[in-house]
């Protein structure tokens, strides 16, 4: 069928985040990946978590599922193992993802689920009202660190190559094409790709701003081959001075799904459930 | 005349009772037993009482087996099998009257010193000559099934096909042939050793192609019935056994099993699978269930379909991780945050673990929710005799599950459509049509969030109607007895064995008949109600320290305060046996 199309088919009701809220860029960039790569939505699932992240998919058009604070990967994780089929893409925050949920962060990079996340990285807990987020910068005054938080900020890119991750990628919500290229680069990617994009809290932080920003990032020229190199990626993620923005690490392995679905071509979704009486009373005769 | 090899006491209900320690190899040996007493036409049923450790401590598996149907245990051995003189110490007050005694101990001093005029006792070498003549200590097992056998005047050709059952395919021949000459071993070791007036003679009838199998696997196999084809969950006693068993199985079905992180990623995960179209379960018993309190919320409010089995074990926190207890039995009724519609079944035998959990999918998507099937470690982890098959047939419905064609002619789609049963029809992702987004947030018919408190009302509504829907369609109390007592007892779960024992026990004394209750919610009030018509005196039978049945009767029935009512609690780590019930019955009516 083909019908005049442009990325608007992705919209759905008008955002209401804050006005210069970076999330604007990354549903913008959303948008341009989603349509270049001709996603129907009906076959798009966009799982989010609790954060200023989690109306994400009242914006975007495609099936949904808005559920708990950090657990994005687990209920994500669940709808691609049982239909592969499905572009399934996790929004979660640095709240969602770097503190409450990072256990599942971790365990599905090792298992290369076929999931995209993207981390809405604004470095402070917003949805709440400002509290200091696990990437707060160090020093960051906050409603719950008055003097200033002492921990140094963690970084996801690196414990997810830690875990074995296969594709992980830096953006900022600032640059909405680079973005939609990471973006349209990860839902490419065979297995789970993890996007970090640096954010701009316009209310809750007055450290990390656009501003700020442009002065700190270095976006990397890439075109369509990424390095599959530890120690490049490594040297960027540990680059004192610039954010490096781009794809810093990708390799390409079998996915969790791949390797552990019965049947490649039916997804489990779609099996056409049938009692399947003799085959049950004959696993019940091994207890005779 | 009696013929030679009929001679022998004569039983129609005998326990084993095998004691050692962790490592010994006592459940091994136990169920293998247990099986064979099966095949002889006996039902045979087991309990575990294990400590929480591999190896060392001290452990004990009783094996019963009688010629009527029995679910389980009961107070005394006739034969008692030890692994070492320790377990004769332990073991020799709970003995029946001229029990038999059967110790691996060379020390026959020791031995002498620990035994009392009412049983008699020999020393039965294992460990040594099993290293000696098998080269591994692990073949005294099979050496004391044997002896068993031939204690108890069983032929050995049944053990046979059980242990080919058990080792051909995963160790091979050999293997099956070395233990094969182990328990010919014992067996004829036992024709040396074992005086002839301590023989057994068990008649051999046939059985009915029975089942024997514990409650967790009953369960594993009705998930397969169910159609369930998604299966996540983290490793924790006494549940286990459900996914463990699945694992291998599965894959013929079209299905995975998926060990995870945690409990919040097993329940979050199936939760997807199921709103991705999966028939998906999880299995945890009670610090599990605790961690995924808040996703059983989410499944709730956001209409997913998804089953929760529940093996509860002693609390709090951590407790005793290897023993019994129904300690959780409001956890999932009153639990987690909000209000939302749930449904939580409690089978009472290896049947009911079979037919509730293969109703609990179809129970999911037609209501659209959370399902709970909960036991606890008694019906989990010990085996039971059951009919085979477990049921005869069985269906799968499910629900308001609309295709393409038929979302099609309901656009535009509104995933939480307002109805009179409260059940809107349901879309899976990947229909051209049905987009929309499950919410989390209190949201309005098409999914999207909303804080109009007109919404908020109609959804609350909505969603709570769900399950005056579905109610008949629930497994209703069973009632057992005579009807027309006035004295009656109600009980939930694997208390439902040794009540049931009891009552026969009492019966010719005291006329009394008893309410099994089968889902705990939503609670049979009126069915409940109904049974208590005339009743003077009710008692409550639960394993757990606070009455935890009782409270939740007292809260969804209107009691007759006429009524005398009694509270039958256990919390030590054993369900009760019916010989427990029968003496404070006999004490309460009196």
């Amino acid at each position: 069928m083909s019908v005049a199309r442009n990325k608007d088919i992705f919209s759905r009701q008008k955002p209401t985040w804050c006005p210069g809220c970076g999330l604007y860029g990354i549903l913008e960039a959303m948008k341009r990946a989603a349509f270049s790569l001709e996603l129907d939505p009906a076959s798009v699932v966009i799982v989010t978590g609790i954060g200023c992240h989690g109306r994400f998919p009242n914006y975007f058009l495609s099936y949904g599922f808005h559920g708990l604070h950090g657990r994005v990967i687990p209920v994500a994780s669940g709808i691609k193992i049982v239909n592969p089929r499905l572009k399934v893409i996790g929004l979660s925050g640095d709240g969602d993802a770097y503190s409450i949920g990072l256990n599942h962060l971790l365990q599905a990079a090792r298992r290369n689920v076929g999931l995209l996340i993207i981390i809405v990285n604004n470095r402070v807990f917003a949805l709440t009202q400002g509290q200091a987020s696990p990437t707060s910068p160090r020093g960051f005054i906050s409603i719950s660190t008055p003097f200033g938080t002492v921990e140094p900020p963690l970084d996801g890119l690196k414990l997810a190559l830690g875990a074995g991750a296969t594709f992980i990628a830096r953006g900022f919500s600032g640059e909405a094409d680079h973005l939609a290229f990471l973006i349209e680069s990860g839902l490419k990617h065979r297995g789970f790709a993890l996007i970090d994009v640096l954010s701009p809290c316009v209310t809750y932080n007055r450290v990390n701003t656009y501003e700020w920003y442009k002065k700190h990032i270095e976006i990397l020229n890439q075109k369509d081959s990424f390095p599959a190199d530890l120690s490049l990626a490594w040297n960027w993620l540990n680059r004192e001075d610039k954010f490096v923005l781009g794809v810093l690490y990708a390799r390409e392995e079998e996915t969790l799904e791949e390797l552990i679905l019965p049947d490649k071509e039916r997804p489990i979704a779609e099996l056409e459930l049938k009692p399947e009486i003799e085959k049950v009373r004959l696993l019940m005769e091994k207890f005779k | 005349m009696e013929k030679e090899e009929e001679k022998g006491k004569r039983a129609e209900d005998i326990s084993i009772l095998i004691g050692g320690k962790a490592g010994d190899g006592v459940l091994f040996t136990g169920n293998i037993l247990a099986r064979l007493l099966k095949r002889y036409g006996w039902w045979s049923v087991t309990y575990r009482d294990f400590p929480s450790n591999i190896r060392g401590e001290g452990t004990q598996y009783v094996v019963r087996a009688a010629l009527s149907r029995i679910e389980n245990r009961r107070e005394g051995a006739d034969i008692l099998l030890a692994f070492d003189c320790e377990a004769i110490k332990k073991h020799i007050p709970h003995l029946n009257e001229g029990a038999f005694i059967l110790c691996d101990s060379a020390d026959v001093t020791a031995l002498k010193s620990l035994v009392s005029p009412k049983v008699t006792s020999i020393a039965f070498p294992l460990r040594q000559p099993a290293r000696e003549k098998f080269g591994k200590e692990l073949y005294k097992n099979m050496m004391a099934i044997g002896a068993i056998s031939y204690l108890l005047g069983l032929e050995i050709s049944p053990v046979e096909t059980i242990i080919k059952d058990l080792f051909l395919e995963r160790k091979g021949q050999n293997v099956v042939e070395l233990n094969l000459k182990a328990i010919d071993f014992g067996f004829e070791l036992g024709q040396k050793l074992i005086p002839a007036d301590q023989r057994w003679f068990l008649r051999r009838l046939d059985d009915d192609e029975r089942l024997i199998l514990m409650g967790d696997e009953a369960i594993a196999l009705g998930a397969l019935a169910g159609g369930c084809r998604f299966f996540a969950a983290y490793p924790i006693c006494p549940a286990s056994e459900i996914w463990q068993w699945l694992a291998p199985r599965i894959r013929d079905f079209g299905g995975v099993v998926l060990q995870v992180e945690d409990e919040l990623a097993a329940l979050n995960m199936a939760i997807g699978a199921a709103f991705a179209g999966a028939r998906a379960m999880t299995s945890t018993s009670g610090p599990g269930a605790s961690l995924m309190m808040e996703a059983f919320s989410l499944a709730g409010m956001t209409e997913v379909p998804v089953v929760i089995a529940h093996v509860q074990r002693v609390g709090p926190s951590t407790g005793l991780p290897t023993k019994t207890q129904q300690g959780d039995l409001l956890q999932w009724i009153f639990g987690s945050h909000g209000e939302f519609p749930r449904i939580v079944l409690a089978p009472g035998n290896v049947e009911e673990c079979f037919t509730f959990t293969l109703a609990a999918f179809n129970l999911a998507e037609k209501f659209q929710g959370p399902v709970v099937i909960l036991i606890d470690l008694d019906l989990g982890q010990n085996l039971r005799t059951a009919p085979f098959p477990l049921a005869e047939t069985w269906t799968i419905d499910r629900g308001k599950l609309l295709s393409a064609q038929e979302v099609a002619q309901k656009l535009p789609y509104k995933r939480y459509l307002i109805t009179e049963d409260g059940i809107s029809p349901r879309v899976i992702p990947g229909t051209p049509g049905g987009i929309h987004l499950a919410e989390s947030l209190e949201h309005d018919e098409s999914g999207l969030r909303s804080e109009d408190p007109h919404v908020r009302e109609k959804m609350m509504e909505k969603r709570m109607r769900k399950l005056l829907s579905i109610e008949a369609e629930l497994p209703s109390p069973r009632i057992y007895g005579q009807p027309e007592a006035r004295t009656a007892i109600i009980g939930v779960g694997s208390t439902r064995g040794p009540i049931l024992e009891a009552i026969n026990l009492l019966e010719r004394e005291i006329k009394i008949k008893f309410l099994q209750i089968r889902t705990l919610w939503p609670f049979p009030s009126k069915e409940v109600s109904e049974f208590l018509k005339g009743v003077h005196q009710l008692i409550v039978v639960e394993n757990n320290f606070s009455g935890q049945l009782l409270t939740l009767l007292r809260s969804q029935v209107n009691l007759d305060p006429g009524m005398k009512l009694e509270s039958l609690r256990k919390y030590s780590p054993d369900n009760f046996t019916p010989e427990e019930i029968y003496r404070s019955l006999k004490e309460i009516c009196q």
